[in-house]
């Protein structure tokens, strides 16, 4: 009885109750504007609420979370330059379908999944939170290490001209993020001497530089296209849509869920691990993957929205954040007195019961907002390319500026943008190095933990990788996604795994 | 699809030669930090980063030259690689970069969306000037009043001027 009372506290007090719709609104426009992440906002945001009562800062930062999620989508499909990570499979098939004219179709399916990816991530929190973080807990360092190499491994394969493109950019984005000084012995990495590059190379400042900058400039070929106008005269998707694409939506659901319950993995890898599920079992899609497919949308919107449940699953019962947003708003607990972990559910059911509650409220108004303010946000793309151009590179610097309130990064960024034109142009893509340098010190530090737990012995690593079901299972995968990549597979199955994916944006660029 | 080009981008080689070298130089780089020391030193993981870049920059570079080269190569370059709206664009940002901080947020981003819109659209001068004021006010109002993110102030004497509206405000009031 208790906890449906927390449950509902949010929906019946009518500040928690604006908070989380201005936290929801304001989330949907930060995640959807390139060069703002949620991560940012709600950084930010925990220096405002840092005087307030907990349960009014958890709402605003839930919101925007749910909300900022859900946003990435929108610039993906409008634009081309996902808003956010965990909104890159997004571009993949939803900037195609703008591209035909169906701009408002693809976002009214894409907020529909997203509020069914988000309800089902909620649930499974709310009914599996202890269950799943046991088999979390299970994870190995080594198995840690194999998810970072599996993720990046699936966007250079999914994507790009060759997998030897993709595993470079990869590993390129994991090279930038050890510059700095290495976090277990201090030693310098790639320095050069220079104070400047000890703290290392902003991620912030790659993926604005090669998701804003370079877009902008590779659309400059195409100044004299006229936009594709965008019909936005049904955004409410037909149910016939709904009931035909649900059960692929509550699959990536699924993956979603469990990808964001492992600790360090959140919606990005979720939302690609579940574009290529899509592309599995999917027979016979009525338009080729990259091309628009409408499971090429729905899978990874599902998914990112679900893997939010999922993220608090192990903030809430172990500690350990589930991604880099749950990372912040766990700062945001602790600066308010409360020590998550496996007591935090006995000790404090009521923070518990009310983040799900209130988690459900963001989501239903994250559908709200969805389904009825596309018609002025579809209008920035139908803005003309002189004007579009100079402001997402005014909102880029803006962005740059304000990670460290630095030039350094401006630059950074600026140098990103100019190698990731060349990228694009050249064939490669910009995605695996982002993810590199996201999930690079979440790979270095456990390959290092793993290895050190075996005596520094090659051999007595692979025989624990091999001995463990789990860690089996994940080669297993990896040696999988591979395969895919090879000769032989593709002269066999070409036909399933040729069309995939136009690079998410320079390909489409140069056919356009 | 695109899956094997048949013919070399112009620059191709050139871009994919730079790509090789930088990986080697940063193989170079990462076996300068702890040499073969052990396993778990803090260079193994970069030194084996760097490697599958060499390898896989070798893999792209080996493959490229078994394809026939573009013909007019440089004529290609000039309009399918380095078109003349994206240098020019280029150029314009890259002074915008420089002048940040020395002439502030507020004129150095007018200058250069007046001067990226009328080159963008081609002249109309009037109809950029009227857009550069009006994107300056959004982005000022959402960024440094609302999301308070502190930008370069330079040259205008923006907090003086907020200071001045804000005890008009207040003495109305």
């Amino acid at each position: 009885m208790d906890a449906l009372t927390y449950l509902f506290s949010s929906w019946l007090q009518p500040e928690l109750l604006a908070l989380t719709a201005i936290g929801t609104f304001a989330g949907i426009y930060i995640g959807a504007i390139p060069g703002l992440s949620v991560t940012m906002a709600v950084s930010i945001l925990i220096s405002f609420t840092f005087s307030w009562e907990v349960n009014p800062a958890l709402a605003l930062m839930n919101g925007i979370f749910m909300g900022g999620v859900y946003g990435g989508s929108r610039t993906a499909i409008l634009l081309n330059i996902p808003g956010a990570p965990a909104a890159i499979a997004t571009a993949l098939d939803g900037y195609p379908l703008a591209q035909k004219g169906e701009a408002g179709q693809a976002i009214g399916l894409s907020t529909v999944m997203s509020f069914i990816g988000g309800m089902v991530g909620i649930i499974v929190l709310a009914l599996a939170a202890p269950a799943v973080s046991e088999f979390a807990i299970k994870f190995q360092p080594r198995d840690y290490m194999l998810i970072g190499i599996m993720g990046i491994l699936l966007v250079g394969a999914l994507s790009g001209e060759s997998l030897a493109k993709g595993i470079f950019a990869g590993a390129f984005g994991i090279l930038l993020g050890t510059v700095g000084l290495d976090p277990m012995t201090a030693e310098q990495r790639f320095t050069f001497g220079t104070v400047s590059l000890m703290n290392g190379i902003s991620p912030i400042a790659l993926m604005i530089g090669m998701f804003g900058v370079s877009e902008a400039l590779l659309q400059l070929h195409h100044l004299q296209k006229e936009a594709v106008k965008q019909k936005i005269d049904r955004i409410i998707p037909v149910w016939r849509d709904i009931k035909r694409y649900l059960s692929l939506s509550l699959q990536s659901s699924g993956i979603g869920v469990i990808i964001g319950a492992l600790p360090g993995t959140g919606g990005d890898i979720a939302a690609l691990m579940a574009y290529d599920h899509a592309k599995r079992v999917t027979k016979n899609p009525e338009v080729p993957f990259g091309q628009g497919a409408k499971e090429g949308l729905i899978a990874p919107e599902s998914a990112n929205n679900a893997a939010v449940g999922g993220a608090y699953i192990p903030m809430l019962t172990l500690g350990i954040p589930g991604d880099a947003v749950t990372a912040v708003i766990i700062g945001a607990l602790f600066i308010h007195g409360l020590n998550p972990g496996p007591l935090l559910l006995m000790e404090k059911p009521d923070m518990f019961w009310f983040t799900v509650g209130n988690l459900v409220l963001a989501n239903i108004f994250m559908l709200a907002f969805g389904l009825t303010g596309i018609r002025i946000f579809t209008k920035i793309i139908e803005c003309p390319k002189a004007v579009l151009f100079p402001l997402i590179l005014l909102l880029s610097v803006v962005g740059a500026y304000s990670i460290n309130n630095s030039v350094t990064d401006v630059w950074w960024m600026l140098g990103f943008g100019v190698f990731g034109y060349f990228m694009k142009l050249y064939g490669y893509q910009v995605a695996p190095v982002i993810l590199g340098i996201i999930l690079s010190r979440l790979m270095d530090d456990n390959w290092r933990r793993a290895i050190i737990s075996e005596r520094d012995s090659l051999g007595d690593f692979a025989l624990g990788i091999l001995t463990s079901p789990l860690s089996a299972t994940l080669l297993a995968i990896i040696v999988f996604v591979l395969f895919t990549q090879t000769r032989w597979w593709k002269a066999r199955f070409g036909a399933r795994t040729e069309a995939p994916v136009a690079d998410n944006t320079g390909a489409s660029a140069r056919q356009g | 699809m695109q899956d094997q080009h048949t013919v070399r981008r112009p620059g191709e080689l050139v871009f994919t030669l730079i790509l090789l070298a930088g990986s080697l130089f940063l193989l170079w780089q990462a076996y300068g930090i702890s040499g073969f020391s052990s396993m778990s030193s803090a260079g193994a993981f970069p030194m084996a980063m760097s490697a599958a870049m060499v390898a896989t920059a070798a893999v792209v570079f080996i493959r490229l030259l078994r394809l026939p080269g573009p013909s007019q190569a440089l004529l290609r370059l000039r309009t399918e690689i380095l078109p003349p709206a994206v240098v020019v664009f280029s150029l314009l940002i890259l002074a915008y970069c420089v002048v940040l901080e020395t002439l502030g947020f507020l004129l150095s981003s007018f200058l250069f969306l007046l001067s990226a819109i009328t080159f963008l659209q081609g002249g109309r001068f009037a109809r950029a000037l009227l857009l550069s004021v009006i994107a300056i006010v959004c982005v000022y109002i959402v960024f440094r009043l609302i999301f308070q993110v502190v930008l370069p102030e330079g040259l205008v004497p923006e907090r003086a001027i907020m200071a001045w509206l804000h005890d008009l405000f207040a003495a109305r009031n």
